[in-house]
């Protein structure tokens, strides 16, 4: 039980600490950090998809200016990327450092490159020629299953990692009796995370200790420890992971790479510090990609649009390689359970099957796997809708959660915690003008022009602890964070945690609850992260968990630091230690505020003068603390958008009008930040629905290498935004806090496709299954939708 | 608060000083870069330039606003032997009104051509076209003489300057030459330059100044155009007595469509819908992965209906329409 306390900052919207670092350009990042006696590393990668690697000649690249040693395959052949899934039935993927007898994407490293910089490592790179012999290639996923693909790993029986089905057990009568269904077929295409930042590493080895100290753009350098410690077969107390500023991560740097090992044993071979930093045209081919969803949707209802029963068949391109720390079964596990959505749904089939292709390895990108499942449950709702000829924002008020239904035990075992779903939706209805939108395109279509209002309703799982990650099949399950919290001799309390902060403001939120918890002021409270030397264990910064499970371990720090102080406290005051109230920088008597003394003096007090501590109290203002959430399956924080587009109608051209958002995350810490999440994620979600795609051509050569060709929304493709929020605490965190990281990023696929779909509804019927909208996919909708208008 | 263009201005002048006096890679020994290994020279002046060329202009390449050369270094898809900057030669940058129309120094900006006043009078098609080029910061550096040499079919300028029935100045160490803009592309990054040679201007003529269009389909702003069209009419007591209908991004090279031209002469009603249809009629453009040929084909359709629209102005398509 935590204890209330006065908030004076929780809630408020202060400015992020760490912005005057950062947008100053005082921020740290890896490529900045230089090492006495550094190398630098290029790799040398496979331009096919799929081959055997018949040899690697070196050439000249050995001899070439500057180089230092050129690795191939079999000099880190003790070595692997090996994350198996606790499923039963999951075929094992051993990724090699560097290629060995085979390659598998285009993209995959074949041999690393030291020299004395990295341009005279591209130089001596461009030297090495590889001799590949190309092997039949398996780029669709679909095809991927069929009985006579090419199989792409030794000993597999097939290309899927593993194949899982769940079954209520009243899936089948709810079906078979249901008046109505519907099935539709949607595709999500491959696209990732693109952080400004490219990922990078520096690798040192103290041969004197047999250490490794490896600087690395991770959000989880915790788990980077444990993966390395595993790849190398090296105790995680020899290894050291500092992840220092990181431009952005949004999961595409949540797992171990090949890079990050092969830096490690260069070092450690070489006995020198070994850097790498990765350009653009490599990351698009060499950091993890996402999002490659194909689902099959079926619908029971009855008259009134009601869902009597749900059936899903889930298949995800998971790529080349099972990925640690997450295996190949992330995405498919995530939305086998997040599917059903905010729907009342009792019934629920769903079979789930990852593919092993051709492609760059499948990782993490926020929202994971959810906004596929909201793209699927949204558009067969709007669907419904259609079929019994009712509005869209009617037929999710049938169906939603009501807030009697708390908590909800979903179909596919998920507890929900509390939500607003119905308020969400009346509130985005408001925000956005609805009624008014509706006028709005009556006019519009009056002129020819193409309008469309998009409506979306959807519960973001977030802070999902030992419960999720049990059921998702991980090696290792995440549950709980750590952080520490000393307050010094000067009074100034250092919170070192075992999330990271690249972006998310948690600098500012955990020393927002460490300053309330301590009655100091923000100034006093410094929040460190990023090295696994600073706190024994934890996961790292995914999945909206930190603010909760962070913010957890820091409120139980905090309290612990506060209650020895308030014992010296009242030792010194000659006070009962429940009358101590802390606040303001000031521990003081309740009902005399001038019996009071400076939290600064008794820091130095504490440290300084142990002959006038009370008797049994340490000399010691420190705590380290985790925690997990209980019951594990997360707090779920829910949202509706409202979004508005106009489509050129001779050229398919899509604009983004007007988005509205309303969330509930539960209290806020502060609200600022919060909105800054959801505008970040809803651009990013306008990527997933408009422009984002990682396209192969037939031989599985990659074709979006610059960002010529892989299209970012920009500003001028992202409007302004209208938010509003409700906050229904969590029964099950401290604080009541809920995670909001992703839910920006879940919904603009399935907003935008619905405006889409809507703006063409008065030509004819045309249903809206693939992204992103392209210009001509959206041509091809309005032809559609023509043809079947005059058809009728 | 400072205007960025304030900005770009003062910071412009000491850019280019120091490219003259501090950088010698040549002299600096082991020179860390991305780019495969090239020689690098900044002369003086063009005959300096040319002198150059003229020893190395084979495997050579000129860098002037870098907006095209620079990405294509890094990215090692061109290797030159040698790089020629022109960014320390003076009087490349001029703009003159000549005979009616404007003579355009190679170096001048796609930015200036934006802002000028005597672009926006002379050549307000060009003023036009000069928006839709990259971002802001592509358009502070990158100049007309180096987006036409590049010749990328998709490019604003190369169109712009078929439709204005344009003419490039080419200095080698013999001999100065003009060329008509209709000789000049030849492919794909091909054009009617020799390696010895550099443009040191271009001339747009003033006399579409009164019915003009330009039409622009990109992705988002500042991409590169999927399909653009430049349209220049000559109109005469209301009646369209010439027509010059340039496209890019239809071809290897930016084309004039003479179908769609000579459906704009005369008076007839339903013009820019018979040119877009000729237009769409006289290419098949390559798909890529922004878009199949046919889904192109309709772009042209569009947008040429749109540029021609744009020129004949919508009181003389309407009336000719009703």
């Amino acid at each position: 039980m935590v204890e209330s306390q006065a908030r004076r900052f929780f809630g408020s919207r202060v400015s992020r600490i760490e912005d005057d670092r950062l947008l100053r350009g005082r921020g740290r990042y890896v490529a900045d950090i230089e090492l006495p006696r550094e190398l630098a590393a290029k790799f040398v990668r496979s331009y096919e998809a799929h081959a055997s690697v018949a040899e690697i000649e070196l050439g000249d690249a050995v001899e070439a200016e500057g180089v230092h040693a050129v690795f191939t395959g079999a000099d880190f052949a003790d070595s692997e990327i090996r994350c198996v899934s606790s499923y039963e039935g999951f075929q094992v993927s051993a990724q090699p450092i560097l290629a060995l007898d085979r390659v598998r994407f285009a993209g995959e490293a074949l041999a690393m490159v030291i020299a004395d910089d990295e341009y005279l490592a591209e130089d001596a790179a461009e030297m090495v020629f590889a001799d590949l012999a190309p092997l039949p290639v398996v780029l669709d996923l679909d095809a991927a299953l069929a009985s006579d693909a090419e199989v792409l790993h030794d000993g597999w029986t097939d290309n899927a990692y593993v194949r899982r089905a769940v079954k209520t057990d009243g899936f089948d009568k709810a079906a078979a009796g249901a008046p109505h269904r519907l099935t539709i077929d949607l595709r999500n295409a491959r696209h990732g995370a693109i952080p400004m930042e490219n990922r990078a590493c520096v690798a040192d080895y103290d041969r004197g200790s047999n250490r490794f100290t490896l600087h690395t753009t991770t959000q989880v350098p915790h788990l980077i420890r444990a993966g390395l410690a595993l790849a190398m077969d090296v105790p995680e107390s020899q290894i050291r992971v500092i992840a220092p500023d990181v431009g952005g991560g949004f999961g595409v740097k949540a797992q171990l790479y090949t890079e990050e090992v092969a830096c490690c044993l260069a070092a450690r071979e070489l006995g020198r510090p070994i850097k790498w930093v990765e350009d653009r045209r490599e990351h698009f081919v060499a950091s993890h990609h996402s999002r490659e969803h194909r689902h099959r949707v079926t619908g029971y209802f009855d008259d009134l649009g009601r869902i009597l029963a749900l059936e899903a068949d889930i298949r995800v391109d998971m790529g080349a390689y099972s990925v640690f720390p997450w295996t190949a079964t992330m995405d498919n596990g995530m939305a086998m359970g997040i599917l059903p959505g905010p729907y009342k749904i009792r019934e629920y089939s769903a079979t789930g099957t990852p593919v092993c292709t051709n492609k760059t390895p499948y990782g993490a990108y926020r929202g994971v796997a959810r906004p596929a499942a909201c793209f699927s449950i949204e558009r067969l709702i709007d669907q419904i809708a259609r079929h019994r000829g009712l509005d869209r924002a009617e037929v999710r008020r049938r169906n939603l959660l009501g807030a009697d239904d708390y908590p909800w035990h979903s179909p596919s075992g998920l507890v929900y915690d509390s939500g607003s779903l119905a308020e969400s939706l009346e509130s985005v209805l408001q925000l956005g003008e609805y009624d008014v939108l509706l006028t709005e395109q009556a006019e519009a279509r009056a002129q020819g022009r193409l309008f469309g209002i998009g409506l979306v309703a959807f519960t973001e799982q977030t802070a999902h602890t030992h419960q999720e990650f049990k059921q998702r099949g991980v090696p290792i399950v995440f549950g709980y964070e750590t952080a520490k919290v000393r307050l010094d001799a000067s009074g100034t309390a250092v919170v070192s945690a075992s999330i990271h902060d690249h972006g998310q403001g948690l600098e500012t939120t955990l020393a927002q609850i460490a300053a309330d918890r301590l009655g100091l002021d923000l100034d006093k409270v410094r929040v460190e992260y990023g090295d696994t030397n600073q706190v024994a264990y934890g996961a790292g910064t995914f999945a909206s968990r930190s603010a909760v499970l962070a913010g957890g371990a820091v409120t139980r720090a905090a309290d612990d630091v506060a209650a020895t102080l308030k014992e010296v406290a009242a030792h010194e005051l000659e006070a009962a230690v429940e009358d101590m109230v802390i606040e303001r920088g000031r521990l003081s008597v309740r009902g005399s505020p001038v019996v009071s003394i400076d939290i600064s003096e008794l820091c130095r007090l504490t440290y300084q003068r142990p002959e006038r501590l009370p008797e049994g109290i340490e000399p010691s203002l420190e705590s380290s603390r985790t925690y997990d959430a209980a019951p594990g399956t997360g707090a779920y924080t829910n949202a509706a958008h409202l979004s508005t587009v106009e489509i050129d109608p001779m050229t398919g051209k899509t604009a983004v009008l007007t988005y509205a958002i309303v969330e509930d995350c539960g209290p806020m810490i502060n609200p600022m930040i919060v909105e800054g999440q959801i505008f970040g994620g809803v651009a990013q979600g306008i990527g997933t629905a408009l422009f984002e795609e990682f396209l192969y051509d037939e031989n599985g050569q990659p074709q979006s290498l610059t960002f010529s060709d892989y299209l970012i929304p920009t500003s001028t493709d992202v409007p302004d935004f209208a938010v509003a929020h409700l906050e229904t605490p969590s029964p099950f965190t401290i604080g009541g806090i809920k995670g909001m990281g992703e839910g920006g990023a879940i919904a603009p696929g399935a907003v935008i496709a619905s405006a889409i779909e809507d703006a063409l509804s008065h030509l004819g019927e045309t249903v809206v299954t693939d992204l992103p909208l392209t210009p001509e996919r959206v041509l091809t909708h309005i032809d559609q939708a023509i043809a079947q208008g005059e058809g009728q | 608060m400072l205007d960025s263009d304030d900005i770009g201005r003062r910071r412009r002048e000491p850019a280019k000083r120091a490219a003259r006096d501090e950088i010698d890679m040549n002299d600096r020994g082991p020179v860390r870069m991305k780019p495969p290994k090239f020689d690098y020279h900044a002369p003086d002046t063009v005959r300096e330039a040319v002198a150059v060329l003229a020893d190395v202009g084979d495997s050579a390449v000129v860098l002037s606003g870098g907006q095209s050369l620079i990405p294509m270094l890094n990215l090692r898809l061109a290797r030159p032997t040698d790089v020629v900057d022109l960014g320390a030669i003076d009087g490349l940058a001029n703009l003159e009104p000549v005979d009616g129309g404007l003579e355009i120094g190679a170096m001048v900006t796609h930015r200036q051509m934006e802002t000028n006043d005597l672009v926006a009078s002379i050549t307000p098609l060009a003023q036009h076209a000069a928006g839709f080029i990259g971002h802001r910061a592509i358009r502070n550096r990158g100049t007309i003489g180096g987006s036409i040499a590049h010749a990328d079919p998709a490019a604003e300028w190369p169109a712009v300057l078929l439709a204005l029935d344009g003419t490039i100045t080419l200095a080698s160490a013999e001999t100065t030459r003009t060329v008509p803009g209709d000789q000049f592309f030849e492919a794909l990054f091909t054009t009617a330059k020799r390696p010895d040679e550099l443009i040191t201007s271009v001339y747009l003529s003033g006399r579409f100044q009164n019915s003009w269009g330009f039409s622009e389909f990109q992705r988002r702003t500042g991409d590169f155009a999927t399909v653009a069209v430049a349209v220049g009419c000559v109109i005469a007591t209301g009646a369209v007595v010439e027509a010059r209908i340039a496209l890019a991004g239809v071809a290897e090279r930016p084309v004039r469509c003479p179908d769609a031209e000579q459906a704009l002469i005369g008076t007839r009603p339903g013009r820019a819908v018979d040119a877009a249809i000729a237009a769409r009629d006289s290419f098949e453009p390559v798909g890529d992965c922004h878009g199949s040929t046919e889904f192109r084909k309709r772009l042209v359709f569009a947008e040429t209906k749109r540029a021609v629209t744009q020129a004949l102005g919508p009181d003389l398509e309407s009336r000719a329409n009703a």
